[in-house]
């Protein structure tokens, strides 16, 4: 079977066994998860495998197929170049299709005073983007991909893999952040240019800490600047359809999801530039009680 | 880690992995869930003492499938309820009936599809009760669904547009393409009445439709956890009725199906240690091919020996949001003063 | 004798009440249902023991305080139905 490359890693409460065929996408995990606080032994909950489909093809025009303990029969492969890209989506398709001990909502959050603030919508709203800025000015970044959610607590647990930038973004924030924490550019990958970019350390080293969910925003780029109230059945099925695992959890799922909608204030946001939506958050933050 | 001994090792005497590091958890936790053994796994570990990050793995399998046995039991509730006018045998099949009967073999057992048998003849109303009930063709294809009906032991697989999930509903045991062709009718006759009144196969017709499958899935595939399913059976059944061998031996004749059963019967003896009669005990000429192939995975959870893979994987419309059907006619003047419960 | 209906158990059910809508968790299916007026009340007295269409338009006339006018038994029959397709109701046998 040749040799496998491997590298273990810790992000949030989850470890993971990353298995490669080829060297580069481990070099590169390694070098950017390398602040990450490590995995306590050498247990993972899950494995992702990258693997080529055919012994030539692991020479040949490379691709990388993700595979792993869960997986998708359909997943299209990356050209090798994107290995990374294909390690986190191995990592993040672990986590919505097996992580049972939270109540996964596919949101970004950000958290100041204990208190956290959750962002979710769909790919485009600009939710990763903003908890990648928020995380630059004060606030401290808990996820820019899934919010965990705790059905014991309800308190939101940090899910800080690496921040993944999508086209615009990217050079934005290139712009006020230190160039050693950036991954390599990704061209032409299904979702555009991708750049990933490491979180601050201070957010890392918290890693641990949860925070109470205190504000949920659905945020949408493009519109002029508004805030609107959301009825809680509208934001109920919202957060279903955001949750990878909410069904999956049954009853636990439900009583979860239900106190965080009945405790949770929410509102949707338009907005056309970053310091735009910054202003709302701002604003909607200051008026929490 | 070469192969899965490890983990039927760790199926059948689990204290035996106790002494396990980080590393050899992962690679058996991986190699467990390749071959959808995992919950099988997770209950059969349940009493050990393991390192606390390890147990929250298995905790979870077991949840997990909690639900996966709860969800099967419920499409079955669906299926007697739909048929609930029909005056044959509706006999549950393969893991919706070990859990519905409460064997060991589903206990964590992964459960896809729900497959039910009834009689050849009565398959037509059958087939028109379920698509009166919210069942719809998955293969509107008229070719594809005339192969199936002449080929195969089964109706074209049916989806409920609400649930999204599927039923196979069955007339016999094996593709009416392959060699033995087992008593249906005999199958029927025998089924055992659960306390729902839906039914499941004698203990030998069960067996015997175990080790049907065993040997009739070409490639093998998930034959580990097909093995499990016999060794737990041929355990049960023995353990409550020591005459059960006999009568799965003229059984497993009748419905052609001898070689299959003595074969099934020894590799469950020969892998997972079944407690056997000596007279099943003599062994086979191809065991170690079949051995090989059944045991081939390595610690990353890969298949070392590259076959056609049919193994469990999640279907990717178990990442669509199902649950929320929507009863859409907002009636909202309903009562004077708003609307929700007094 | 029209059709009779039974409802899930209660202890199969948890009703969860969000500004105008309700959601019903069924423990056996392990299913959300987010439904409107008047399908809980309708679980409410169907768990009290009326069974068919009549008797349940009967009982929420009698608890409710119902528009006036209001086609309370083709509503129950259409809800029925839908409660039926969820298999938050059995159709029982004669």
């Amino acid at each position: 079977m040749g040799r496998t490359y491997q590298t273990s890693l810790r992000v949030g409460p989850a470890t993971f066994r990353i298995a490669s065929e080829w060297q580069q996408p481990i070099a590169q995990l390694s070098s950017l998860y390398e602040n990450y606080p490590k995995p306590k032994g050498e247990f993972a909950d899950f494995t992702v495998r990258l693997e080529s489909k055919s012994f030539w093809r692991k020479y040949f025009r490379p691709t990388v197929h993700i595979s792993g303990d869960f997986w998708l029969p359909d997943a299209s492969p990356l050209p090798l170049s994107q290995g990374l890209l294909a390690a986190e989506m191995g990592m993040n398709l672990q986590m919505a299709l097996g992580w049972r001990r939270h109540l996964l909502l596919h949101a970004s959050t950000v958290e100041k005073d204990g208190k956290a603030l959750l962002m979710t919508g769909l790919s485009g709203s600009g939710k990763s983007t903003l908890s990648a800025m928020l995380g630059e000015k004060g606030w401290r970044f808990m996820g820019d991909e899934f919010a965990l959610i705790c059905p014991q607590t309800g308190m939101a647990h940090s899910f800080p893999r690496l921040i993944s930038l999508k086209n615009e973004a990217i050079a934005a924030m290139e712009r006020n952040t230190p160039g050693d924490r950036f991954g390599p550019l990704l061209e032409d990958t299904p979702k555009g240019s991708i750049r990933h970019l490491v979180p601050l350390w201070e957010s890392l080293e918290a890693s641990n800490q949860p925070a109470k969910p205190a504000l949920l925003i659905f945020p949408r780029f493009g519109y002029d600047k508004a805030v609107r109230e959301i009825g809680k059945s509208e934001i109920f099925v919202r957060l279903t359809q955001a949750s990878t695992n909410y069904v999956a959890l049954g009853e636990a799922g439900f009583k979860a999801l239900t106190s965080f909608v009945d405790n949770v204030s929410a509102r949707a946001i338009d907005y056309q530039s970053g310091d735009e939506a910054e202003e709302l958050i701002d604003q909607l933050w200051a008026e929490l009680v | 880690m070469k192969n899965a001994m490890t983990l039927v090792h760790a199926l059948c005497e689990p204290g035996s992995i106790r002494s396990f590091d980080g590393a050899g958890w992962t690679n058996l936790i991986s190699m467990a869930r390749a071959e959808s053994l995992i919950g099988t796994l997770a209950h059969q570990l349940k009493d050990l003492d393991v390192p606390a990050d390890v147990r929250s793995v298995l905790d979870d399998e077991i949840d997990a499938h909690d639900m996966v046995k709860q969800k099967a039991l419920w499409e079955a509730e669906c299926a007697r309820r739909a048929l609930s006018s029909y005056d044959g045998k509706v006999v549950l099949m393969k893991g919706t009936a070990y859990v519905a009967a409460g064997l060991t073999a589903g206990m964590g057992r992964n459960i896809g599809d729900l497959d039910i048998m009834v009689a050849r003849n009565d398959l037509k109303s059958v087939e028109d009760m379920l698509l009166e009930a919210g069942w719809e063709w998955v293969k509107p294809d008229p070719y594809d669904d005339q192969y199936y009906r002449e080929h195969m032991h089964e109706l074209p697989p049916l989806i409920h547009r609400e649930r999204d999930s599927m039923i196979d509903v069955h007339h016999t045991t094996l593709p009416l393409t392959a060699n033995p062709t087992p008593d249906a009718q005999g199958m029927l006759d025998d089924a055992v009445m659960l306390e729902n009144g839906l039914y499941i196969m004698s203990p030998e017709d069960m067996l015997c439709h175990c080790a049907a499958h065993l040997m009739a899935d070409g490639d093998l595939a998930g034959g580990l956890r097909n093995l499990w399913d016999m060794h737990c059976l041929l355990t049960e059944f023995s353990r409550q009725d020591p005459g059960i061998w006999e009568k799965l031996d003229s059984r497993a004749e009748h419905h052609q199906l001898g070689q299959a059963v003595r074969r099934s019967v020894w590799h469950a003896y020969d892998l997972y240690a079944t407690d056997i009669p000596p007279l099943w005990q003599s062994g086979e000429s191809v065991t170690s091919a079949f051995r090989r192939r059944l045991l081939a995975r390595d610690g990353y959870g890969r298949e070392t020996r590259k076959l056609t893979r049919q193994a469990f994987y999640i279907r990717s419309h178990w990442l669509r949001m199902p649950p929320l059907m929507l009863t859409k006619h907002l009636w909202t003047k309903w009562r004077k003063g708003g609307a929700g419960p007094s | 004798m029209s059709q009779q209906f039974k409802a899930a158990n209660s202890e199969d059910i948890i009703l969860h009440l969000l500004d105008m809508m309700t959601l019903v968790f069924h423990r056996p299916s392990g299913l959300t249902h987010i439904v409107a007026d008047p399908v809980p009340a309708i679980l409410e007295v169907m768990q009290d023991g009326a069974s068919t269409p009549s008797q349940i338009t009967a009982a929420l006339e009698k608890n409710f305080d119902l528009e006036e006018g209001a086609d309370v038994e083709n509503v129950v029959l259409a809800r029925l139905d839908e409660m039926y397709a969820l298999g938050l109701i059995e159709r029982v046998s004669e």
